[in-house]
């Protein structure tokens, strides 16, 4: 990490992998839904993800609060300005902000509030901005069945390059009960994103494996833990021997834990793979193979030079993917990445993505 | 190489193994489906005395949710950290070419002789 941070110098394609689109309430999606949802959503918005974890820097970027109104993310000029034009991004991946809804109580109605989100990016962002915006297609993973379907509804666009869905889940994503989910998105060709999302709300577990923390510090600190416990999961149930040609992006879990994970679950392979007989290679194999992550909240060691070893421990030049999470409070500026050697940059900042999402 | 007679084929009966020592080295001695394997006594992870471990089967290479045993009475497990290797040839079931010492074994006239 010799060369210097200065965002000026970087003159590459920037694909941005993780950027929060939002409604200006709840309301804007009544013209996607039918009765009785459309009322129910009129008369008491979306009731998730509020479990009192309030961020004392704020929740989203204070500067891009719209000036008519509306949470930062709701307004697409001032999104474009801010992203495309002041942080140098070409291609903006809308992850949006309603996969929490994968842990809501009553999956009738988080179906319908989903498959409205997914129509109203497409006639909302996605068709008016062509040239910077590709959409996701949000599902709710607590009903596989219905998220395949959701799949198969809008597998075939062309501008909506992946599947989100909240790392949060009842189970883990291992599990048999998923895999339609993962049959859907193999048929289409899409890999799937994970993000953290309404983690200890609705019918979700607590938000760590030793119950509910007090701040959103502690609760921010601790997501990694839900992504490890993802990741264990995928690897050991065999998803990546079942659906070889499945990837999957881990957004927002951060980087720096995985070699150990890496390294854990192949000492244990070597001692336990009669628990699993299905996997046939190292673990570590299947992560470099089949998982992506995406760099933003970037750990950001007291020697930056740490940083780019944990990237050489994990084939980082291979598996990382670059993401601001424009506009949320710990938006990651594209310069974040601007130490980093050349060869590094040229693929986080795009050609990772440029293969995955064929952008 | 020299040849070390270290039992009788009676006192090792199928399924049996025995540990003995030759010229001061630890070997275990085990009687698979009638054939004789000699493996050392160390584990190459850990020098852990591998030939002290479980012996049994295995679960084989399966689809996922699928159990196929297999294996049966061939697998020794190390005692320590569980890795499982292929007694008739030594071999490390996570990886062919990870394997133990192993050692000749001859039947003469009723008696094992180990090459070491």
């Amino acid at each position: 990490m010799r060369e210097t941070a200065n965002s000026s110098r970087i003159q590459t394609r920037i694909i941005d992998v993780d950027v929060h689109h939002t409604v200006r309430d709840w309301t804007e999606l009544q013209p996607y839904l039918a009765e009785p949802w459309r009322s129910r959503i009129i008369q008491s918005g979306s009731h998730v993800g509020g479990l009192g974890y309030l961020s004392s820097a704020g929740h989203r970027r204070h500067d891009a609060q719209p000036a008519a109104g509306g949470p930062a993310g709701s307004d697409p000029a001032l999104l474009l300005q801010q992203l495309v034009v002041e942080n140098g991004v070409n291609v903006a991946l809308l992850t949006g902000e309603i996969y929490g809804w994968n842990v809501h109580p009553n999956t009738a109605y988080a179906n319908a509030v989903i498959s409205a989100w997914n129509d109203w990016t497409v006639d909302q962002w996605l068709a008016p901005y062509p040239e910077h915006l590709r959409g996701c297609i949000a599902i709710n993973a607590n009903d596989p069945e219905a998220a395949a379907a959701e799949i198969d509804r809008l597998g075939s666009r062309t501008d909506m390059v992946m599947v989100i869905m909240g790392a949060t889940s009842r189970m883990p994503y291992g599990q048999k009960f998923y895999h339609p989910i993962y049959e859907a998105a193999v048929r289409h060709n899409l890999p799937i994103g994970m993000h953290p999302a309404a983690a200890g709300t609705g019918v979700a577990h607590a938000v760590t494996a030793v119950g509910y923390p007090t701040t959103f510090f502690e609760y921010h600190t601790g997501l990694p833990t839900i992504f490890q416990a993802q990741l264990i999961s995928l690897i050991c149930e065999g998803v990546f021997e079942k659906f070889p040609s499945l990837r999957w992006i881990f957004i927002e879990g951060g980087v720096s834990w995985l070699p150990q994970v890496m390294w854990r679950m192949d000492k244990n392979y070597k001692g336990l793979r009669a628990d699993t007989p299905w996997v046939k290679r190292l673990p570590s194999e299947y992560i470099r193979e089949h998982c992506f992550f995406t760099t933003q909240p970037i750990e950001e060691p007291p020697n930056p030079d740490w940083l780019l070893q944990i990237f050489e421990m994990i084939d980082g030049q291979k598996i990382l993917l670059y993401a601001s999470d424009y506009p949320h409070w710990d938006f990651d500026a594209r310069h974040v990445m601007a130490r980093l050697p050349e060869a590094y940059r040229r693929k986080i900042y795009h050609e990772n993505a440029e293969r995955l999402f064929n952008l | 190489m020299a040849r070390h007679v270290v039992a009788t084929a009676v006192e090792i009966p199928p399924g049996a193994r025995r540990i003995v020592e030759v010229d001061g080295r630890s070997v275990g001695i085990f009687n698979v489906n009638g054939h004789y394997y000699a493996l050392k006594n160390s584990c190459i992870h850990n020098q852990a005395p591998v030939c002290l471990g479980k012996l049994g089967g295995t679960l084989l290479p399966s689809a996922p949710g699928e159990y196929r045993p297999g294996m049966a009475g061939q697998v020794l497990r190390c005692p320590w950290h569980g890795w499982e290797f292929d007694v008739t040839n030594g071999r490390s079931l996570f990886n062919p070419n990870v394997k133990l010492v192993s050692y000749p074994v001859t039947l003469q006239d009723g008696q094992i002789v180990v090459e070491i």
